[in-house]
């Protein structure tokens, strides 16, 4: 109803990319973090990297429900580090260079970005601003032909391999929104360093630094934008980041459905397969009801993005619903295998340990119903 | 109905304290990772604690409190309720007060097992000398131990065993199994199974790691292949191992690490107190304080069921249903709590211990993970509601 001959092409295309490329490394990429550049390049050779981008940059000029077939197949990755890693350059990094830069950063970032040529990183949050992005500290100060960038930024996935970070500094001190700043900071200037890699419980293949700006000059050239408006732009930013979600929560979370099912089909426990306990059976089903109706939440967002309309509340709502789905998920169904669930590196172990903190990054489940409260007018 | 503690409890439950403080290594907290009501991460089960363990095990032997519960006549305290009080206080530090051996072979030898072997088995095992490791699991019999395959043939004095065994918590680390195998291939079901004590160093056995979710190896796979076991290392009757190994179960569904509960709730209600203390965290706050409130209740319901239980004991008597339900009860509020952890700490939760910057040690990320165990372990939640609806409640079998 929603995809035609030619969603499906593109579908069972990057399927198999993620069945070829992807898995087979998973394993191993858990233990050494997965190589952007190489995983990049071969994605970018395909069109991956710029689906909904303007086809001068190198984009596929396709609309959002390419964009959804894509996350949605992302979804079957065998953990979440590697579409993590993805996201950012698609949807979290790149959108804001797209809606609001010049065309000399389009040339310079997002088009290489698009042929996967440059990995970019979002960086946002700081030590102190988390859910509050507006109590972040990092001040780029106009000085000449440059901004002079001072501070660090933390828990910023795919830090370690970035050449470029789209970032969020203050550039003045009004109150309100109105005193950011949206940069892209290329990491090879003087100024720039990786204080640590974060070791993570769960993403394990995906990296996630800490990063530290001393003096850093950032050309003029490179604001995205205008000055003031760069909360604004990151705010919009974030709809992009957050749809993401949906889609690799819902198809992520039948998979591991169906590998459960699997698994106890074949489990024979006093004389019977497990299927058929209803108490199990009747779990699965609910969990499919729920995953049913976030798959058409996400159906109807983005119908309303395809006619321009705003969705912030309806995304948060997704939001607000995949999180804590995708840990009953997966911690439900760890429990129906057993001794075998609390084995590492299985499957459903990997599922389990990685989805806890969905409900914690691009913005915490609690910062998601202050949305929903504020559109509804509480 | 007296709720309180004797003046001689209250004094006992001082002198063990004084006791843990005095022995525990000062990075003692940077090492031990247990939570609550979970098998993952208990020090016994950990090769790196070995040594330590086994030394403490030994001082809290030789004072006599790995068998305050025991029967005067077996050599013990003949007090359950100090040896409950024992156990909260160590937990608290998150230590051993007791193993395999003393919290579920011993007693269940007391119940089930001949002269010979409480002459033999009980006195090392009150001093904290020897460890077991339970022998009940297998690839295709967890809940339904009915289905168990590993065979015990008898072979004049001894028996000959052949089999294997899985998620075995701590078998690299202990010197017995106590091992469950079929000795009549012909009874089928709950019968013609016995209870057996192999030691690991025979010939034939071959102990194989599996690391566990938080990363640790606490269990293993064993492999039995013709192993010659002697049949005075018979625990309780021969086929009556079925019913031995219920009683042994009840007895390790008591065994919840109660202290360590009220632990992490001091240690997040410290952080709490520290951290968000400011008016800029004020929403955390709100969140935390509502969390914590409803884990401090449910811990409080913990201690009702477990002074229950305690006081069952006391009076001679096996727990069942009482023990079902504390385990139930204990294992989903474990993951409760490392929910509500993760929720209060936060964004540096997900630090991996061993990194600097980890609050807590990094305790509650893998706390978070183990706590799956709880409901899998000792009998899953789903086997543990049923027995409280059939035998508890007498409803018709589903
Ligand atoms: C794996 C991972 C990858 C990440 N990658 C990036 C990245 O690439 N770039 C980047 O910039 N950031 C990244 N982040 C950071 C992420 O976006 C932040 O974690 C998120 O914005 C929440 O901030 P915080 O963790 O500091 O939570 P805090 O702001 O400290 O909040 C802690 C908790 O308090 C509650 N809370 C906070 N505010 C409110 C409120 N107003 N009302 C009610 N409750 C509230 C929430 O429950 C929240 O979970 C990443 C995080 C993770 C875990
Ligand atoms: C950390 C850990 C340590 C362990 N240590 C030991 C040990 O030292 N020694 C030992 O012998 N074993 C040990 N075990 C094994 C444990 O006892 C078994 O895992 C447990 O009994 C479940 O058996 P199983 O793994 O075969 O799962 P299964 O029996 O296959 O069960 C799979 C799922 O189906 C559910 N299920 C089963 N029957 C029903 C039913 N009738 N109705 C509804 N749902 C049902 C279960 O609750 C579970 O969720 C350990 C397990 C863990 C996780």
């Amino acid at each position: 109803m929603y995809f035609d001959e030619t969603h499906e092409a593109f579908r069972a295309s990057v399927r198999r990319f993620v069945d070829r490329e992807i898995n087979p490394h998973m394993d191993a990429w858990e233990k050494e973090g997965a190589p952007l550049h190489d995983l990049f390049g071969k994605m970018g050779e395909l069109g991956f990297l710029g689906i909904r981008y303007d086809p001068r940059y190198g984009g596929q000029g396709l609309d959002y429900w390419y964009e959804t077939v894509f996350i949605e197949e992302l979804g079957h990755v065998h953990g979440w580090g590697v579409p993590t890693a993805i996201m950012v350059q698609t949807n979290m990094a790149t959108p804001a260079i797209d809606m609001f830069g010049t065309e000399s950063l389009k040339e310079q970032y997002l088009a290489p970005a698009i042929a996967g040529k440059l990995v970019a990183a979002i960086a946002v949050t700081e030590p102190g601003a988390g859910s509050d992005v507006a109590a972040l500290k990092t001040r780029a100060v106009r000085d000449g032909d440059a901004y002079v960038l001072n501070g660090s930024k933390t828990f910023i996935t795919n830090g370690c391999q970035a050449d470029f970070l789209t970032l969020l500094a203050r550039t003045g001190d009004g109150p309100g929104h109105h005193c950011y700043g949206l940069f892209v900071v290329p990491t090879d200037l003087p100024g720039f360093s990786v204080s640590k890699r974060l070791d993570k419980v769960g993403l394990r293949s995906s990296d996630t630094a800490e990063l530290f700006f001393d003096n850093l000059r950032i050309p003029v050239q490179n604001l995205i934008g205008k000055e003031g408006e760069g909360f604004i732009y990151q705010m919009m930013q974030f709809q992009h980041e957050r749809f993401t979600v949906l889609p690799m929560t819902y198809t992520a979370c039948r998979d591991i459905i169906d590998m459960t099912v699997a698994y106890i089909r074949e489990r024979i426990v006093f004389g019977k397969p497990l299927i058929t306990k209803q108490v199990l059976r009747h779990r699965l089903v609910e969990w499919l009801a729920e995953i049913e109706s976030l798959r058409h939440l996400t159906y109807h967002i983005v119908r309303m993005k395809m006619a321009g309309r705003d969705v912030t509340k309806e995304i948060s709502m997704g939001k607000l619903l995949a999180g804590p789905l995708l840990n009953r998920v997966s911690s439900g169904c760890l429990q129906m295998f057993g001794g075998m669930g609390f084995m590492n590196e299985t499957l459903i172990s990997r599922h389990f340990r990685d989805t806890r903190v969905m409900s914690i990054a691009g913005g915490a489940d609690e910062v998601m119903k202050d949305i929903i409260a504020r559109q509804e007018g509480f | 109905m007296n709720f309180a503690f004797s003046e001689e409890e209250i004094r006992f439950r001082s002198e063990v304290d004084t006791f843990v403080r005095r022995e525990l290594p000062p990075d003692w907290d940077e090492r031990s990772f247990y939570w609550p009501a979970a098998y993952g991460a208990i020090a016994v089960f950990e090769e790196e604690h070995q040594a330590f363990c086994r030394a403490f095990l030994r001082q809290l032997g030789a004072r006599g409190w790995l068998s305050l519960g025991w029967p005067e006549a077996c050599g013990g305290g003949g007090s359950m309720m100090k040896q409950a009080i024992a156990d909260d206080v160590i937990s608290y530090y998150r230590a051993p007060s007791g193993n395999i051996a003393t919290v579920i072979g011993g007693p269940t030898i007391i119940f089930v097992g001949s002269e010979e072997m409480k002459r033999e088995f009980l006195p090392p095992i009150a001093r904290g000398e020897i460890n077991f490791w339970l022998g009940y699991s297998e690839p295709n019999a967890g809940s339904d131990l009915a289905s168990l395959k590993t065979t015990a043939v008898s072979d004049g004095d001894d028996f000959i065993v052949n089999g294997q065994k899985i998620w075995s918590s701590g078998a690299h680390v202990s010197d017995y199994a106590w091992l469950l195998a079929r000795t009549d291939p012909a009874a089928g079901g709950h019968r013609g199974a016995t209870l057996l004590l192999v030691d690991n160093n025979l010939p034939g056995v071959t102990i194989r790691p599996i690391e566990n979710i938080v990363g640790f190896h606490s269990f293993n796979e064993v492999f039995f292949d013709d192993v010659r076991v002697p049949k005075r290392f018979m625990v309780g009757g021969l086929n009556k191992g079925f019913y031995n190994v219920m009683v042994a179960l009840q007895f390790e569904r008591l065994v919840v690490g109660i202290g360590a509960f009220r632990r992490i709730l001091d240690e997040l209600v410290g952080y709490v107190k520290e951290r968000y203390g400011r008016k800029k965290d004020r929403v955390k706050n709100t969140l935390a304080r509502n969390a914590l409130a409803s884990i401090a209740i449910d811990i409080e319901v913990l201690y009702g069921l477990y002074w229950q239980n305690v006081w069952m004991m006391e009076q001679g008597r096996v727990p069942e249903l009482e023990a079902s339900a504390m385990k139930l009860f204990s294992t989903e509020l474990s993951r409760k709590l490392a929910g509500v952890a993760v929720d209060v700490l936060g964004l540096p939760a997900q630090l991996d211990r061993g990194s600097l910057y980890a609050p807590l040690q990094g305790r509650v990320m893998a706390g978070y993970l183990d706590a799956v165990s709880g409901p899998i372990g000792a009998g899953t939640s789903e086997i543990q509601r049923g027995i409280i609806a059939t035998r508890g409640l007498g409803l018709p079998r589903a």
